[in-house]
């Protein structure tokens, strides 16, 4: 029995030929043993969740026996506030995604920059600062908006990584003046004391990125001499 | 007792470290009897080949510089075949053994981790291990020729040796080459591999090759070369072609006269760039064949292995935890180990074997698994006037299956095609 298609000979017994799909029809033929038998592996993962699972205890017991000392000891959270908000970030950050069978960054980095900004509007609020509204929540936005930007550009624009590197550092250059102003309005910093270094800096590496993006032999010059 | 244990080989240390949580470079060599096997006596042959192979009944261990090789307290048990070859290996199972003996009808498969051995040593495994099965099952004496060993010799040192050390040239060549052309596709769920299998007529192959002039490897990596180029000019304009690379591993034994039972073999990337024009199938062949012959020389392939022996033995290398080493080679593999081709073609000539056995032996078949990075592989063994050349992929199409296969039909090669996938 042949396919009609491709010209090779096929398995009698068989439906459509494996290489291009193409029906065949031989009502005659005995059906071939298979060459594998239905048998499929349990699992072909390794899964993190007993990790996590067993994580998850620890720093709940860790939480707890925290909760427990400060409230004895002094009868209020007092430090154990800002070891509990420490313990919930490091949780977050680190053993939250691997309950996830494929933790995507660009869910996690943003709730990630939230909880930040939560733990640190608890030390605003218990220190009696006056801070967060004009300094710490607009970095924290500008660092979530850049960071997750840069993860999907990465993950879902194919080719072009020399100009979305080379354009986040030169946009990372201008935000870093930006995070200077919040600075200045909030603690009465003078202005330009080191934005305008970061600016410069990040400017030209990223100019210096797109530049070897456009420029092949700069570009091979590079990956021969920083080739590891 | 304290355990035996052995360092990876050169070769072997960047696979337990390119691991991945779905994903582990494996590969099997399988012989179909004329008659069902009997997995006790299976398991019986499996046990009585560890005193002589003491290297393959080992797990993988970490320790804090390097991953070693730790013989097993856990005897390899002889399982059920799977729907599928090559299901994956898991840490969990690395720990216990590094290999697998699986049968099913009348096949006996082993599948190695690949830090335990090449293709070659693989093979010498499994036609050892079918020696000793058809000695327990019919009573047969098999002489110790072709890929036999004399099973109650003590193992050589030289069978147990990293031979990559003793022939590293004293520079390194240049591991940087153009990337090239990545196939691509839907994967295939539950992390199921689609095998294809040409089963061609050894005659005509050889024939084919030598009316070209070229070997049989540097024929199939010739036409292998066509159809992906036919793909990516689907893909792409010329303009923006990326050269198309086969690679192709060489069994250094040969070379050298090594006879490690260890990983001993190295790849070279061969090919043509599509941008410089359009090739005949003929020319493709010669050019591979031309490069193969150019670069498969002892002293070339001793400076590509002084180029993988010298970072391992530099000091402050080997000072470095192995989790950092981990991922350091995750790095450079991901950058420069498997850019270079946009598939393998490995292919294990024949199997020397005594007569006895052949009365018993119908098929032979050597499969190597899908890369991390590409998702198509292709590996030949020829055995008894066959070659079967086994295609195997973790996407659903198979558009590379069939360029392939139809263009050694119309190039006056029959090819029988059989497929896990109904």
């Amino acid at each position: 029995m042949y396919c009609v298609k491709c010209g090779v000979r096929l398995q009698d017994g068989v439906e459509s030929c494996p290489l291009c799909r193409t029906p065949v029809w031989n009502p005659d033929a005995e059906t071939e043993e298979k060459g594998y038998p239905d048998h499929y592996p349990h699992s072909h993962r390794e899964s993190s969740l007993p990790i996590a699972a067993a994580l998850t205890v620890i720093f709940a017991a860790a939480a707890l026996v925290l909760l427990i000392v400060c409230l004895r000891l002094y009868g209020e959270l007092s430090w154990g506030g800002y070891a509990l908000c420490s313990l919930g970030l490091a949780y977050i950050i680190g053993i939250l995604p691997a309950w996830f069978e494929d933790p995507l960054p660009e869910v996690f980095v943003p709730v990630d920059h939230a909880a930040a900004l939560l733990a640190v509007l608890y030390v605003c609020l218990k220190t009696g600062g006056n801070w967060f509204l004009s300094f710490a929540f607009p970095v924290g936005i500008i660092s979530g908006l850049l960071s997750t930007a840069l993860i999907c550009l990465l993950k879902y624009v194919k080719g072009g990584r020399l100009f979305i590197l080379g354009g986040f550092l030169m946009v990372l250059g201008g935000a870093s003046m930006l995070i200077e102003l919040f600075e200045h309005i909030t603690f009465g910093t003078p202005m330009f004391l080191w934005s305008l270094y970061s600016l410069v800096g990040f400017g030209l590496a990223g100019l210096f990125l797109l530049l070897a993006r456009l420029i092949p032999p700069l570009r091979h010059g590079i990956e021969k001499r920083f080739f590891f | 007792m304290q355990k035996k244990w052995y360092r990876l080989d050169t070769a072997a240390l960047i696979f337990p470290a390119i691991a991945r949580r779905d994903w582990c470079n494996a590969f099997r060599v399988s012989m179909t009897l004329s008659e069902p096997v009997d997995p006790a006596l299976l398991q019986r042959a499996a046990d009585d080949l560890r005193p002589r192979f003491p290297s393959f009944f080992v797990s993988l261990r970490k320790g804090f510089f390097w991953y070693y090789l730790e013989e097993s307290e856990n005897p390899v048990q002889v399982q059920k075949d799977y729907a599928y070859p090559l299901t994956f290996m898991s840490g969990r199972e690395l720990r216990r053994n590094c290999m697998r003996i699986l049968c099913y009808k009348n096949r006996i498969a082993v599948e190695f981790f690949h830090s335990l051995t090449d293709g070659h040593g693989g093979s010498i495994f499994l036609c050892n291990l079918t020696a000793r099965y058809l000695e327990l099952k019919y009573g047969v004496s098999v002489p110790c020729e072709g890929l036999i060993l004399d099973r109650n010799q003590h193992p050589p040192r030289e069978e147990l040796e990293d031979s990559f050390l003793r022939h590293a040239a004293g520079s390194a060549l240049s591991r940087h080459e153009e990337k090239s052309f990545l196939l691509r596709g839907t994967r295939d769920g539950r992390g199921f591999r689609t095998l294809t299998t040409g089963v061609v007529d050894t005659g005509a192959l050889l024939d084919m090759a030598h009316k070209w002039g070229v070997t049989v490897t540097a024929l199939l990596a010739g036409v292998m070369c066509e159809s992906v180029m036919g793909i990516q000019s689907e893909r792409r304009p010329r303009k923006r072609c990326r050269p198309v690379k086969i690679t192709i591993p060489i069994d250094l034994r040969r070379l050298y006269g090594s006879k490690t039972l260890r990983n001993f073999a190295l790849v070279l990337n061969v090919g043509a760039d599509p941008r410089f024009g359009d090739y005949t199938t003929e020319e493709l062949c010669k050019t591979i064949w031309h490069q193969l012959c150019a670069y498969a020389t002892p002293q070339h392939m001793a400076g590509m292995i002084a180029a993988n022996v010298q970072p391992q033995q530099a000091i402050t290398i080997r000072l470095v935890p192995v989790a950092v080493k981990n991922i350091v080679m995750n790095g450079i593999y991901r950058s420069i180990g498997e850019g270079g081709g946009s598939l393998n073609i490995s292919n294990i000539a024949g199997l020397p074997m005594p007569d006895v056995m052949k009365r018993y032996v119908e098929r032979a078949e050597f499969i190597i698994g899908p890369q991390r990075s590409y998702p198509n592989n292709c590996s030949v063994l020829s055995y008894g006037g066959k070659t079967y050349i086994n295609m195997i992929r973790n996407i659903r199409e198979s558009e590379l299956e069939r360029r392939f296969f139809s263009r050694l039909v119309e190039l006056g090669i029959p090819v029988d095609i059989e497929c896990n996938r109904r």
